[in-house]
């Protein structure tokens, strides 16, 4: 009994170390957020402050961030809703129909997510200036949906795999289409898999930095350019740096806590036995 | 003309052969079962009636019409699958309008219709519930719901009952008997379980290896089975066969000895077995139901040594062996203490002893 119990003792401690070590940069970013530039510059560090909202006024009197997270918002979603469009039809055929090439097709996706995206880099701002579309949304939504399809399509496949053939039997002997069986029956019951790859597009979309860096000048950099362009200069503003990383991290909080209720696997529970 | 009509039907998957060439004709109204152990093609060969498996080659015939190449919607059959393949996401109300959305029913039609259905499966109260908050029988109920609906020309039934409990089978076996006469439609069911078979079926056809071993009503196969494998496929507790020798034979009646028979048994030869069949000296199967057989009585003696009982309370199984170590089962009516060792007198009627040839074909 001592020794099970001990055994468990231990276990907690594990697990608040673990947690305490991956909470504490977001603890110190958002206390941070709300101390002054004495406060925050203070060694040893301060832990008990009277806290001021001086950052986020300063933040948020600034058109760059505001305008940074409405073009981090727009690309996010865009790229996001788009890739997921894309790739649930994609994700459907590889996972229902047998037909040349499917393996090839299938690890194609997947390989896209093996380079390493500063290899791609370079040729694709040269591309980009050709086509004239540096510093637009376009090219940054079309950009990731490159880099969320994969996911997507990876996803899904697994999820829709997962669905009883019978289902699609079923619907196939009561008259309904292709479309119909997509529509009305994968997609419903794939809810959880298109949940979990649209909160990783989305998380990637948002917090993407390189090519938001390179292929966007002034009118529509993102969140995270905004962030690191405060890096620069005699002084660092750390204050409005906090408070900025508050202000990002914020809606892909409360988009995940959102979405995560679709996550919930079982939903095909009862559909067979 | 027949109204379901399978002619010389063949399904190959790559170089396997699952079905050889299986001919099968239902009438209008009749309800037709396909039985045999897992694996032979009873399965597969529904699923081609459905359309949701292709033909190698063969034809499928519903009411006079060639829909060998047409799609499964268009068939006008209806499917109850062993798993019941409900849609989780949608209530039981939506589960059986699905089909006659997509045919685009009006509405008021489709409300119609779908309270009908309910109201002949006793389900008016679950229909706003999803299927993972009914019970195995309700969703079996809501399957057939969705069958019934649709005023298919054909129902199918995949093994329908094989997820339910000993209790709810028994009582779904009732209703689907009773769904039967009351619609009048042609069904056919697929089961491994010979006692479905016998109490649904107007004809059984008993499947071996993707190939019709015997087609007839359950008594005509429990009576005149052609073959071993059918004798000892329908009945329960299977057909006890031993091996015999031949020891006289005249036009129309055949004398068998066996070493735990107290004298050699006449058995009457089939009407085809009178001109061929064995010969005086050949190995045949004496085949003997445990139904048949009575403990000490009867025109014709065994004897057995008594090995295990198994009481199933009103009846009882006695498990003997004769003397050349062959199991013979035999049931007894009420309650019996035996002894393991025991001999064992056990009588039975020759009319009602079945002869089978070397090659298991009844003789």
């Amino acid at each position: 009994m001592a020794s099970r119990s001990n055994g468990r003792i231990l276990h907690g401690f594990g697990l608040l170390a673990v947690f305490a070590v991956a909470i504490f940069p977001v603890y110190w970013m958002v206390s941070s957020s709300f101390k002054t530039q004495t406060d925050l510059l203070a060694s040893p560090p301060v832990w008990l402050f009277t806290p001021t909202l001086g950052n986020y006024a300063e933040v948020f009197a600034d058109q760059k961030v505001t305008s940074a997270v409405v073009n981090s918002l727009i690309v996010a979603v865009f790229s996001t809703a788009l890739a997921v469009v894309l790739g649930t039809p994609a994700a459907f055929a590889l996972a229902r129909y047998d037909f040349r090439g499917k393996s090839d097709l299938w690890f194609w996706f997947i390989s896209n997510r093996f380079i390493s995206p500063i290899a791609l880099a370079l040729p694709i701002y040269i591309l980009a200036q050709g086509l004239g579309l540096l510093d637009t949304h376009l090219v940054l939504i079309l950009v990731y949906i490159t880099f969320i399809l994969p996911i997507v399509v990876w996803i899904c496949t697994d999820q829709f795999r997962s669905i009883p053939k019978e289902l699609e039997e079923a619907a196939r002997l009561e008259g309904a289409s292709q479309f119909d069986i997509f529509w009305r029956i994968y997609l419903p019951l794939g809810l959880p898999g298109i949940a979990v790859s649209a909160i990783f597009g989305f998380i990637f979309s948002w917090n993407e930095l390189l090519y938001a860096l390179v292929l966007t000048r002034r009118d529509v950099q993102t969140a995270p350019v905004v962030a690191t362009s405060f890096m620069s200069g005699y002084e660092l503003p750390w204050g409005k740096i906090m408070a900025t990383g508050t202000v990002i991290v914020l809606p892909v909080t409360i988009f995940a806590l959102l979405v995560s209720r679709h996550m919930v696997r079982g939903l095909t529970m009862g559909a067979t036995k | 003309m027949s109204f379901l009509r399978l002619q010389g039907i063949q399904k190959r998957y790559g170089p396997v052969s699952v079905i050889n060439g299986v001919d099968i004709a239902a009438e209008a109204g009749e309800f037709v079962v396909f039985v045999g152990p897992s694996g032979c093609g009873k399965s597969t060969l529904l699923r081609m009636i459905a359309g949701l498996e292709e033909v190698t080659s063969g034809q499928v015939f519903i009411d006079g019409q060639d829909v060998t190449g047409t799609e499964p919607a268009k068939r006008q059959v209806s499917m109850v699958f062993q798993s019941y393949a409900l849609f989780p996401h949608m209530s039981v109300r939506d589960n059986i309008a699905f089909g006659l959305k997509m045919s685009k029913v009006p509405k008021s039609e489709i409300d119609r219709q779908v309270a009908e259905a309910a109201r002949i499966l006793q389900m008016e109260n679950l229909l706003d519930r999803r299927p993972r908050q009914l019970s195995g029988g309700q969703r079996q109920r809501v399957a057939i719901g969705r069958a019934i609906v649709r005023h298919p020309k054909l129902f199918l039934f995949d093994e329908p009952l094989s997820n339910l409990d000993a209790e709810l089978r028994s009582q779904m076996r009732v209703e689907i008997a009773r769904l039967h006469r009351d619609l009048g439609v042609t069904m056919v069911y697929v089961t491994h379980d010979q006692v479905e078979a016998m109490t649904l079926a107007d004809r059984i056809v008993v499947l071996r290896g993707g190939k019709v071993e015997q087609i007839g009503s359950p008594q005509t196969l429990y009576d005149r089975p052609v073959n071993t494998f059918v004798a000892g496929f329908i009945g329960s507790p299977k057909m006890n066969f031993v091996a015999a020798t031949l020891t006289g034979r005249d036009a129309r009646t055949v004398t068998v000895a066996h070493s735990s028979l107290a004298t050699p048994v006449r058995i009457a030869l089939r009407d085809d077995a009178q001109t061929k069949g064995p010969s005086v000296g050949d190995t045949v199967t004496l085949g003997l139901r445990p139904e048949h057989l009575v403990l000490g009585d009867g025109p014709n003696r065994m004897i057995l040594t008594a090995d295990i009982v198994e009481s199933l309370g009103g009846s009882t199984l006695i498990y003997g062996q004769t003397k050349a170590r062959e199991t013979m089962i035999l049931e007894a009516p009420g309650r019996r203490t035996l002894t393991k060792g025991e001999t064992l007198s056990v009588g039975f009627d020759a009319a009602q002893a079945y002869l089978f040839d070397a090659t298991g074909q009844a003789i």
